[in-house]
């Protein structure tokens, strides 16, 4: 599933995933849509954008980490890992990856 | 070229003068002489007496200097006569001697009025209200029922003589005097214990006087009613006693006016420093409460150090107006007991218009800086929020289209022929570089790092980010408010800047430090020194910055010895 409150973003995000085979079961713009189709369609992995416009995204990881066999979070930006200290580890997500460097070899990489 | 407004109100305005009556109690003295024929008369009586009415006299003469005392110097005169007035009993004739015995007492109930309700002819509380009026009762109400039943055969109102009638009149008269006198005891011992200044110095002389006196003629009515005799003597010492009170209020203006002399000083020592000239005025006046207001060009009211003050408008405070050259340059807002010294004020104000003057110029220039520091605050202030909502608009804007846009060529470059792909590549190269340089851009104008998570955090990326090994000592324990943590990121960030610029070095470390109410930031390398900060460079940008929240910057930078750049930032309670 992808998370991004910017529809261009999520357009490339889907195409470059579905390219690589997965299987986008949905799209969400906000927290509280992304909460929802999570709890809907069961994803195995969540690209979830740290900036939305009611939480940020690190909340909405810590929030599905704390719901036990969750999907795999990977956090994505367009500001780098730096930008954000150690709030990646702490939330459960499983990496960050900087929008720009987005690629499904990347995305690949963190969830094995 | 001075004059004074006083804008606190005298008392209310008495026709007349006490003092036309002087030759009408002078002439009842003289009368009492002639007329003090009949009976046994004692001498030392009249001679207590005289003194008594002419020391009422005096006293009635002397607060003529004071508007608000004129209702004092009525009573005062009004008492004079009574005492000489009583003495009619020892005339020859019956209809006096009746005239003589209704104004027995009369006098004490004046001083009795007198005391509680100095200076201004207000009574102090509903309790002396209660005692004086209980005191004319006493006396005159008493009197005037008494000559009703007196037996004495001189008594032209003796319509129904009756003895014990009489007798019971004349206890119950003493009683309300001996419960009066305690009331009145007990009230001045307060009012002594809570005057305090110049209200002290002028009244408290007759204060002591009222206490004595009012102690006295407690014992005298207790003696007359535990013998149920009424002693001669010890009423010729009440009287003697009494005629302290008016030579105290006689003694409370000499003692106000022997301190004049002192005000020479005012203009022999020139004060130094904000505020120098309270003190001084204080001093001469008596009054340590008094506080002077500085009024500006601009109409603000403005204390020495340059706050803002409002001139109080109850009638608890007194405002005396300085003005110099028909210009209001300061007041004096002082307890009103000093009203009742006009002429102290006015040359206290006319002493000191010129450093007055002086002072307001100097507080008018501190609160111009105050207000430039304030304004210089909100500038920054300003100046950060307007940067953060531009980093936001940028990450939200520009670095989220670019982001799109690279990650959507990489996308193409990989299914499009091998020419194709090589300009897209070259394409996407090129937004990443845009990319990083906007980020940078952003992370300058408002790092988002710092925002979020704090100095520390902030601080340790700068450290991880810099091209040569930089170690972060020390904690500043939680979030600081906006502005400190943004003055102290821009510290470590600009010295570290210059460090990998300029210095040559090959380590550097920044140490935090949480002090009481302080931040201290330090940026240390290695390097050749020989730094400074000169204008319009990144370093005296954040002089500028750190003046407004009242901090420092320092430079230490000898050459080949490094090169440290220390911040201390005051951070409030």
């Amino acid at each position: 599933m992808i998370v991004d409150d910017h529809q261009p973003f999520r357009a490339v995000a889907r195409e470059l995933l579905e390219r690589a085979g997965y299987v986008v079961s949905g799209e969400a713009a906000d927290a509280a849509e992304a909460l929802d189709a999570v709890a809907a369609d069961s994803p195995d992995a969540v690209l979830l954008d740290v900036q939305l416009p009611d939480r940020d995204g690190f909340a909405v990881a810590t929030e599905l980490a704390a719901a036990g066999d969750g999907p795999a979070v990977v956090l994505i930006s367009s500001r780098q890992a730096d930008d954000y200290g150690r709030r990646v580890e702490a939330c459960g997500a499983r990496g960050f990856i900087s929008k720009s460097n987005l690629s499904a070899a990347a995305f690949a990489a963190l969830l094995n | 070229m001075a004059s004074t407004v006083l804008r606190a109100s005298p008392s209310e305005n008495i026709r007349g003068d006490p003092v036309l009556l002087l030759p009408v109690v002078v002439a009842a003295g003289l009368a009492v002489g002639r007329l003090g024929l009949h009976g046994h008369f004692s001498g030392m009586r009249v001679a207590a007496d005289l003194a008594l009415s002419w020391a009422l006299v005096a006293a009635a003469l002397a607060v003529r200097e004071r508007p608000r005392w004129r209702r004092a110097g009525w009573l005062l005169a009004t008492a004079s006569f009574a005492v000489l007035g009583a003495d009619l009993v020892w005339a020859a004739s019956s209809a006096l001697w009746t005239l003589g015995f209704l104004l027995a007492g009369l006098w004490a109930a004046l001083l009795v009025h007198l005391v509680l309700a100095f200076p201004d002819g207000r009574p102090w509380s509903r309790v002396a209200q209660i005692a004086i009026s209980g005191a004319y009762v006493a006396t005159l109400g008493g009197q005037l029922v008494g000559a009703f039943v007196d037996p004495n055969t001189r008594d032209v109102l003796g319509l129904a003589p009756h003895e014990t009638v009489a007798h019971t009149v004349d206890r119950t008269q003493q009683i309300t005097g001996i419960v009066v006198g305690l009331v009145v005891l007990v009230l001045v011992v307060r009012r002594l214990r809570v005057l305090g200044g110049p209200a002290r110095r002028a009244q408290g002389p007759l204060l002591v006087a009222a206490a004595v006196t009012a102690s006295s003629a407690v014992f005298c009515l207790g003696s007359a009613v535990a013998t149920d005799s009424v002693s001669s003597a010890l009423e010729t010492i009440v009287r003697a006693i009494a005629i302290s009170m008016p030579l105290g209020i006689v003694a409370g203006i000499m003692w106000s006016r022997l301190r004049r002399p002192e005000l020479s000083e005012l203009v022999v020592e020139l004060p130094s420093g904000a505020g120098g000239m309270r003190e001084r005025l204080a001093r001469a006046l008596g009054d340590p409460t008094l506080e002077v207001v500085y009024q500006l060009a601009d109409g603000r009211s403005v204390d020495a150090t340059g706050r803002p003050v409002s001139l109080p408008d109850g009638t608890d405070r007194a405002v005396t107006a300085v003005t110099a050259g028909g210009e209001e340059i300061a007041a004096l807002v002082h307890d009103p007991a000093l009203l009742d010294e006009p002429a102290l004020v006015e040359s206290v104000r006319a002493t000191a218009g010129l450093v007055l003057e002086n002072e307001r110029l100097a507080a008018e220039v501190r609160s111009q800086l105050a207000e430039v520091r304030a304004s210089r605050g909100r500038i920054v202030t300003a100046t950060d929020a307007e940067r953060r909502r531009i980093e936001r608009d940028l990450h939200d804007g520009a670095q989220q289209r670019l982001v799109t846009l690279s990650v959507a060529l990489g996308l193409e470059a990989t299914r499009a022929d091998p020419a194709a792909a090589a300009v897209l590549s070259r394409a996407q190269d090129d937004v990443e570089e845009a990319l990083v340089e906007l980020r940078e851009l952003a992370r300058g104008i408002h790092p988002a790092l710092l925002r979020d998570q704090g100095l520390e955090a902030a601080v340790e990326a700068l450290a991880r980010r810099a091209p040569l090994p930089v170690t972060v000592h020390g904690t500043v324990g939680g979030r600081l408010s906006d502005p400190i943590e943004l003055a102290a990121y821009f510290v470590v960030s600009e010295a570290l800047t210059n460090v990998v610029k300029h210095a040559s070095a090959t380590e550097a470390s920044v140490l935090l430090e949480w002090e009481t109410a302080a931040l201290r930031v330090a940026v240390v390398d290695d390097g050749i020194g020989g730094a400074r900060v000169t204008p319009g460079s990144g370093l005296a940008g954040l002089r500028d910055r750190l003046e407004a929240l009242d901090a420092t910057l320092t430079l230490e930078s000898e050459p080949a010895r490094g090169t440290t750049v220390r911040a201390s930032i005051p951070c409030g309670s």
